[in-house]
């Protein structure tokens, strides 16, 4: 265990340990939009930057981003200063210039006391904002579906040379993920539409209402071992047959 | 054959001893000496030399690397005189020829001194030359890159032989830490301190990785010594490796150099044939091999984290660097990553010594560095001379200084899209990483861009914002969105919509890319804009409330009048491309506005002075 | 120490469903009541006695936990009982396909939930009248 200060107060966390986690669990609040737990971290928005200096730096400080920045014995940590504040509002303000309908953004930006944005470019009203937890999700966790294709402001969010997929298995984790919904998918029946690519869900085997994409199920079953039409059974089913196999034990 | 620690050395005087008082005539065969047609005349002159009976015991031919001076190729040297042919033709080879048998020069192939108008018979004699200390660039030019042999016999690997033979890991980490040679790719960090990092950091493999992307625009430095010296950088990664304990190296080569890739690959064959890579090198129990990796064609893939990804398969984007490459780089393993150029410098100090080393440079920078010059000089080209040099003699000296009679030196933007842009009165700073630094520019990896009073210095910011914008990797918000806003306030100002208030934006937006971005693409995005502002600033009001661009670039901000100097000579009737020029021989000639583009072609022919740039309303 | 059980006694159960409503009101989503992870089955045929409960049994070897990819399904080291971190969790419902029992719930656009004995205190045992939950 080492010791850091994060503003002001004296706290105890594991050496290598990420800031924004010390910080939340500190309680003291630092703003994100590109983390999730379940992913390593990305750097990516910026939003988390916060103030960092040691007793031996001479009074020299640098801005870093808690959510990858390693903790280390002695750290001064300042989560609000002028200048970490001023970085923040000017990142919103970009945000909103990019997607000036997001209610997440255009809540955040109040918050930071950004009332009258100025920057606009042209039409600009894209809803993603290149957080990269979708991409990271999928990738790290699911099936590497989708990445970020090409460079500077052309980046965006896709799958390989924006063909229809072959590796999705359209369970929808990279749009639920998404904090500005930017990501488009829809269910109809027994279809579900993502990325261009329709699944079919399968229905289930007992009642006939949607259960999940076959493709679904055969990663899963992959990973767990279990069998692919193991999974064919909705909710509602499975659990009035577990009521049902109640019912024949003796209590 | 495979040499050992026994055989190196006399094997190595053999080869030497080839070269004392050697006849040999060589032709540079470079990417763009190449280009102009090198290769054919390498084989004129061949056939020519068959035809004179003259074997290669009598004059050996070697193809060579780039000279750096490109505007001159092709060009051919003959050795041991120094006689330096430029410009030469299939049709010169037998000139040459002859003149060598005579024991002469062929005068009209020798450089003529533009001022003097004297030709120049000897490559040492060129100011282009005799005022650079070639270090770096020592064997480039001189050695047939594709001849491991001719390298060995330049002194190559003499060092790696004298550090396996004597010396400890520790002491080859220790005599570049004492050289204080610091990278020469980017940032200048000190390379002995990196190296430590590594070799103490747990882990492994360690990995060594030579940064050959080199993707700032105009600058050819690495190419060169990739292409023309390959197993300097082979030597200086081999020795690097025996120093932090590293068994596999990678060359991360940028997309566009297929002639570096050849020659590398040429040269690890090689290299491995002669045991001096590979397993047991010298027949030592030191084993390292390198392997070359093609890089992603993207200006930010030479971005250290961005390149390990590349190489990794991945995204080639970058990633925070709080925990360092030497502890977790490629593949998350100890790494050391440097420069072609910082490689290069290695076997020198190892086989010098880091006191020779450090008795050259500035204070704090040492040794030399090698910049690509170009822009509005008289010879622009590769020119390597030790830290601390004036930009006014890389500039005037030694590059010839400003081409036009009657054109004055602007500005002169160092290290490429992320430095800044330096005036007049900055010209006799003595160059070295932090003197740049201290003044709002950057060393970078050596670019150096030269401009006249015909550059609009608005224009120039936003051309490297321009080029920034489509370079960005885009990961990141305030380099993505920023850098787009910045173009944006720029491109306004030059097509005369800006107001004064655009001034602040320009600071706010430098504020966050500095101190917002992930990477040092947008951290340094903001120089060039920077500088130009603080030095040039009365420039962008003139564009601003003035509506003039006094360099007679933003077509939308000058126009072009002729005045009563004119002489009615017609030149300039003649180049414009709009034919809106009119007027009778020896009459003053009238420009018709409506149909002018502010080309400038007509201000730039005249002889006179007799053409006016004027702001956008007369 | 000895882990504490949800444990159900069907045959007392009147089907009242209270402990749907007390888990709903438990688990509130923006403030109004969420998705019930318990479940009450009336007889069909309405016999006493022949009413179902159907919770999740915080299985040893759970077929949810070994499902998520996002490693979002925990166990409760105070309780023993597995509970979802909603952080990590990417809403794929490979959870709720996986478990056999349908003790997985899902929730348009929401996290799928399950039983968590409410962090060691289950709102349903104390709001079923008949005492057919005990928490022991
Ligand atoms: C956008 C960007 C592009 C870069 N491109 C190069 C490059 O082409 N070649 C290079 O050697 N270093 C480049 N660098 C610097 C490298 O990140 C790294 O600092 C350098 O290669 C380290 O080697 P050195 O210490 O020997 O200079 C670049 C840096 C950035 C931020
Ligand atoms: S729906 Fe497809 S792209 Fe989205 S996370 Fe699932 S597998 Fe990946
Ligand atoms: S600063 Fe630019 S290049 Fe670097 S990570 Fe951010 S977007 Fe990519
Ligand atoms: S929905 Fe959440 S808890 Fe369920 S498997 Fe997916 S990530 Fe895990
Ligand atoms: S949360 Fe740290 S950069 Fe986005």
């Amino acid at each position: 265990m080492i010791e850091l200060t994060i503003d002001g107060k004296r706290v105890q966390a594991r050496k290598g340990e990420h800031l924004l986690a010390i910080a939340r669990r500190e309680g003291v609040e630092i703003p994100t939009l590109c983390h999730h737990e379940a992913v390593e971290p990305s750097g990516a928005c910026r939003m988390c930057m916060v103030e960092v200096t040691r007793p031996d730096w001479e009074g020299w400080s640098k801005l870093v981003t808690a959510c990858n920045f390693p903790a280390e014995e002695d750290l001064i940590v300042r989560t609000r200063t002028d200048k970490v504040m001023q970085t923040r509002k000017e990142i919103l303000e970009l945000l909103i210039a990019r997607t000036p309908g997001s209610q997440l953004i255009a809540e955040m930006a109040r918050e930071y006391g950004l009332d009258h944005p100025t920057l606009t470019v042209g039409e600009l009203s894209e809803k993603c904002i290149l957080c990269d937890i979708c991409t990271r999700v999928c990738q790290n966790l699911v099936t590497g579906a989708i990445s970020r294709i090409n460079r500077g402001v052309e980046k965006e969010v896709n799958t390989p040379f924006a063909e229809v997929s072959d590796v999705c298995i359209g369970c929808l984790a990279c749009a639920k993920s998404c904090p500005t919904d930017a990501i488009e998918f829809k269910q109809v029946g027994l279809e579900r539409t993502i990325w261009g690519r329709t699944f079919d869900l399968v229905p289930c085997t007992q009642c006939g209402a949607p259960t999940l994409p076959k493709e679904q199920a055969e990663w899963l079953s992959e990973r767990t071992g279990m069998k692919v039409e193991e999974y064919f059974v909705c909710v509602k089913c499975k659990a009035a047959q577990t009521a049902r196999t109640y019912e024949n034990i003796a209590w | 054959m495979k040499l050992t620690l026994d055989t190196f050395h006399k094997f190595q005087k053999e080869q030497a001893a080839r070269l004392e008082g050697r006849k040999a005539i060589t032709v540079c065969c470079g990417t763009s000496c190449r280009a102009k047609g090198g290769l054919d005349v390498a084989s004129a002159i061949q056939t020519k030399l068959k035809d004179a009976g003259l074997d290669e015991n009598a004059v050996e031919l070697t193809q060579t690397g780039c000279h750096g001076w490109c505007e001159m190729g092709p060009i051919v040297t003959v050795e041991p005189e120094g006689t330096f042919y430029q410009q030469v033709k299939v049709e010169d080879a037998d000139a040459i020829v002859a003149s060598y048998t005579k024991g002469n020069a062929e005068e009209k192939l020798l450089y003529r001194d533009p001022t003097t108008r004297q030709r120049v018979a000897s490559y040492h004699a060129i100011p282009f030359y005799a005022g650079q200390t070639r270090w770096a660039l020592r064997n480039v030019g001189r050695v047939d890159p594709a001849n491991i042999n001719d390298s060995i016999a330049r002194g190559s690997y003499v060092a790696l032989n004298r550090a396996l033979t004597s010396m400890t890991p520790e002491g080859v980490l220790n005599e570049v830490a004492e050289a204080k040679l610091r990278g020469r790719g980017g940032g200048g960090f000190d390379a002995g301190r990196k190296w430590r990092s590594a070799a103490k950091a747990p882990g492994f493999p360690k990995y060594i990785i030579c940064n050959g992307d080199e993707g700032d625009p105009g600058a050819f430095m690495d190419r060169t010594i990739m292409e023309g010296d390959p197993h300097g950088v082979l030597e200086g990664m081999i020795l690097a490796a025996f120093a932090v304990g590293s068994n596999q190296g990678y060359i991360y080569v940028r997309q566009e150099y297929p002639l570096a890739v050849e020659h590398l690959r040429q040269a690890i064959k090689d290299a491995h044939a002669m045991g001096l890579l590979g397993d047991n090198i010298l027949g030592t129990e030191f084993s390292f091999d390198v392997r070359i990796a093609r890089g992603g064609g993207a200006f930010v893939c030479g971005e250290s984290s961005a390149l390990m990804r590349s190489i990794e398969g991945k995204v080639g984007e970058p990633r925070a660097k709080y925990v360092h490459a030497t502890d977790k780089g490629l593949n998350d393993k100890p790494t050391v990553l440097n420069n072609v150029e910082t490689y290069v410098n290695v076997p020198l100090i190892v086989e010098k010594g880091s006191q020779w080393f450090a008795n050259t440079g500035t204070d704090k920078s040492k040794g030399t560095k090698a910049f690509s010059v170009v822009g509005k000089v008289l010879h622009s080209g590769l020119i390597e001379v030790p830290m601390g040099t004036t930009l006014r003699e890389l500039i005037f000296d030694i590059a010839g200084g400003i081409p036009g009679k009657n054109r004055q030196f602007k500005a002169v933007q160092t290290g490429g899209p992320s430095g800044g842009c330096l005036p007049e009165k900055m010209l006799d700073l003595p160059v070295d990483f932090d003197s740049l630094a201290d003044n709002g520019s950057m060393m970078g990896s050596g670019g150096l861009i030269v401009m006249d009073d015909r550059n609009c210095i608005v224009d120039v910011a936003r051309y490297f914002v321009h080029f920034l914008v489509e370079e960005s990797c885009g990961k990141c918000v305030p380099c993505r969105e920023g850098l787009r806003h910045l173009l944006d306030v720029l491109e306004r100002i030059t097509q005369g919509k800006g107001k004064m208030s655009d001034l602040d934006t320009i600071e706010r937006l430098c504020d966050v890319l500095e101190n917002g971005s992930l990477c040092a693409l947008g951290k340094s995005a903001a120089n060039p804009v920077r500088s130009t502002l603080r030095y040039f600033r009365k420039e962008y009001e003139e564009h601003i409330n003035e509506h003039f661009c006094k360099a007679g670039v933003c077509p939308a901000l000058c126009t072009y009048k002729i005045n009563d100097q004119c002489t009615g000579c017609t030149l300039c009737a003649k180049v414009c491309p709009t034919h809106c020029i009119s007027g009778s021989r020896k009459e003053k000639h009238v420009i018709d506005q409506a149909k002018c583009i502010q080309c400038g072609s007509c201000f730039d022919v005249c002889n006179f002075n007799a053409i006016d740039i004027l702001g956008s309303n007369g | 120490m000895e882990k504490k059980l949800l444990h159900v006694y069907p045959q007392r159960c009147t089907a009242c469903r209270n402990c749907e409503i007390a888990c709903s009101f438990a688990h509130p989503i923006d403030g109004k009541a969420g998705v019930a992870r318990i479940k009450a089955f009336g007889d069909k045929e309405g016999r006493v006695g022949h009413n179902q409960i159907v919770v999740c049994m915080q299985c040893e070897d759970a077929a949810c936990v070994s499902a998520c990819p996002a490693n979002a399904l925990w166990r409760n080291p105070d309780t023993g009982a597995i509970y979802l971190l909603e952080e990590r969790c990417i809403r794929c419902h490979s959870c709720v396909a996986a478990c056999p029992f349908g003790n997985m719930r899902p929730q348009a656009d929401e996290f799928p939930s399950k039983c968590d004995v409410c962090g060691g205190d289950p709102a349903c045992v104390k709001f079923c009248p008949a005492n057919a939950l005990e928490y022991k």
